[in-house]
């Protein structure tokens, strides 16, 4: 971490001592995190570590109660629109209408992104997806894989400097995982900034080139893939959450 | 300027595109407004009692429980797939957010109310035809100032497990002003009586439809964040 605050050119995202505080609940108790462009983070953590917290504060979705970040060089106090044009996000909730086609909710996030020819976007994303068979088709009546490709094509339509995948892999069989695997991989190949978060160990070590843990609203750790056993990695989480909520309940 | 008024557009196109999809919205506000007009028309003698004078009233009972079910209706949609958040992901400005989903609710809200006007005519045996713009310029007034509080008002409900009967509570004591003006002066239209002669309650309902509109703008930031 920088000693000014203040993040360099090469830092994508940069997050100091950031908290968040629901009525009684620190949900985020003081989180220091950074990428430099063209990395892939994967976050890991219980439920209730405070994950999804931090992914909507870095998206604007939310205000943190204090602390700085900054994404792809914008201050999210000021959360302009210029920082939501570089962001991508793909949740557990597809943001698709149901009642409209594939084609029909991709025009309409290529429109709101002030893209120039939105139809034009929107037919190509959905051609790199491999869903142009059924661009006609209401999002409703889609598999959850297919629905989950979809969401990936809205989620790059703009093009974003850095995407958020919130458990990108919760719901999905073997082989739309297989998938999503095969289409991230693609996006980490094109040097596009990933932050990730999983439950799935396996998944979340394979393509990371930083990887992290948080617990009770803190980062436990973080590190370089090359530093990481992969092997015992599984064991270094479970004992990292418990010394971190000793620690915690010791304060 | 123009990049903000084409995401208020898209998200008219949207509504309006998901709405010629299903007609869910459409349908069940027009359902909901007939029957309004039929069971007050069952009920009422119209021999006895004057219906220019209880017409304006079941009219904006109509509209108002009708366009109700259509902002509760609105945001729901939104909250489904978590498509709101999907738009607050985008560059667009909360309230254009906002004004997308206003000017989409006025639309519906105003295709009913065209439709519903000849069946209350023909019902309640009122001659709309001769006051038709003066009406239509009082039932815009009074939509507007609806919508632009409802319209917010829904957001905020949005966010609830009760959105269904909190919307109402919320939203019908602060739109009373706007209800009794439009109600007032649709009822001395179809007495007769001129536009010009109703400047006060224009200018009241003008005004409450201004500070609704001020104050949508200023808050909508904090209740669309989490």
């Amino acid at each position: 971490m920088s000693e000014n605050g203040l993040p360099s050119p090469n830092h994508i995202l940069y997050v100091k001592a950031l908290r968040k505080t629901f009525g009684f609940i620190q949900a985020l108790r003081g989180i220091d995190l950074e990428l430099f462009h063209g990395e892939f983070l994967t976050i890991f953590g219980p439920n209730g570590a405070g994950k999804t917290t931090l992914i909507k504060i870095l998206s604007s979705l939310a205000k943190p109660s204090s602390g700085t970040a900054f994404v792809a060089g914008f201050d999210i106090a000021e959360s302009p629109p210029e920082m939501r044009s570089q962001i991508g996000v793909i949740s557990h909730a597809s943001y698709l209408y149901d009642n409209l086609s594939a084609l029909e909710n991709l025009i309409f996030y290529a429109k709101m992104h002030r893209l120039e020819n939105p139809e034009e976007r929107a037919a190509q994303v959905i051609d790199e997806m491999d869903l142009k068979a059924r661009m006609h088709d209401p999002v409703g009546v889609f598999s959850r894989g297919m629905t989950q490709r979809l969401s990936i094509a809205r989620a790059i339509i703009n093009n974003p400097a850095i995407l958020f995948l919130d458990e990108p892999y919760t719901g999905l069989d073997q082989h739309a995982s297989e998938n999503l695997k095969e289409r991230l991989s693609v996006l980490r190949d094109a040097k596009r900034s990933i932050v990730m978060i999983t439950h799935d160990i396996s998944r979340g070590l394979e393509m990371c080139d930083r990887v992290a843990i948080m617990a009770d609203g803190k980062k436990a750790f973080m590190g370089h893939i090359d530093d990481v056993d992969k092997n015992s990695f599984e064991e270094f989480y479970y004992k990292t959450i418990a010394n971190s909520r000793i620690g915690n309940s010791i304060k | 300027m123009k990049s903000y008024l084409a995401q208020i557009k898209a998200i008219i196109w949207k509504d309006v595109l998901s709405e010629l999809k299903t007609k869910e919205l459409f349908g069940s506000m027009f359902i909901f407004s007939v029957l309004s007009i039929l069971i007050f028309i069952f009920s009422i003698n119209l021999s006895i009692v004057n219906a220019n004078d209880v017409g304006p009233g079941v009219l904006w009972v109509a509209f108002i429980f009708s366009g109700t079910l259509g902002l509760n209706r609105s945001f729901t949609l939104e909250k489904e797939n978590g498509c709101l958040q999907g738009m607050m992901l985008s560059p667009a400005d909360r309230t254009a957010i906002y004004f997308g989903k206003m000017i989409s609710n006025l639309l519906f809200l105003s295709a009913m109310e065209a439709l519903i006007l000849p069946v209350f005519m023909i019902f309640f045996n009122v001659d709309i035809i001769s006051v038709l713009f003066p009406l239509l310029l009082v039932i815009f007034l009074g939509s507007i100032g609806f919508c632009v509080l409802g319209t917010l008002l829904s957001s905020l409900a949005s966010n609830l497990k009760t959105r269904e009967i909190m919307l109402p509570i919320l939203l019908y004591p602060l739109v009373t002003p706007v209800v009794i003006g439009s109600v007032n002066m649709t009822g001395r239209l179809l007495a007769g009586e001129k536009l010009s002669e109703m400047t006060k309650w224009i200018g009241l309902i003008s005004c409450f439809d201004i500070v609704f509109l001020a104050v949508s703008i200023m808050t909508i930031d904090h209740i669309l964040e989490e």
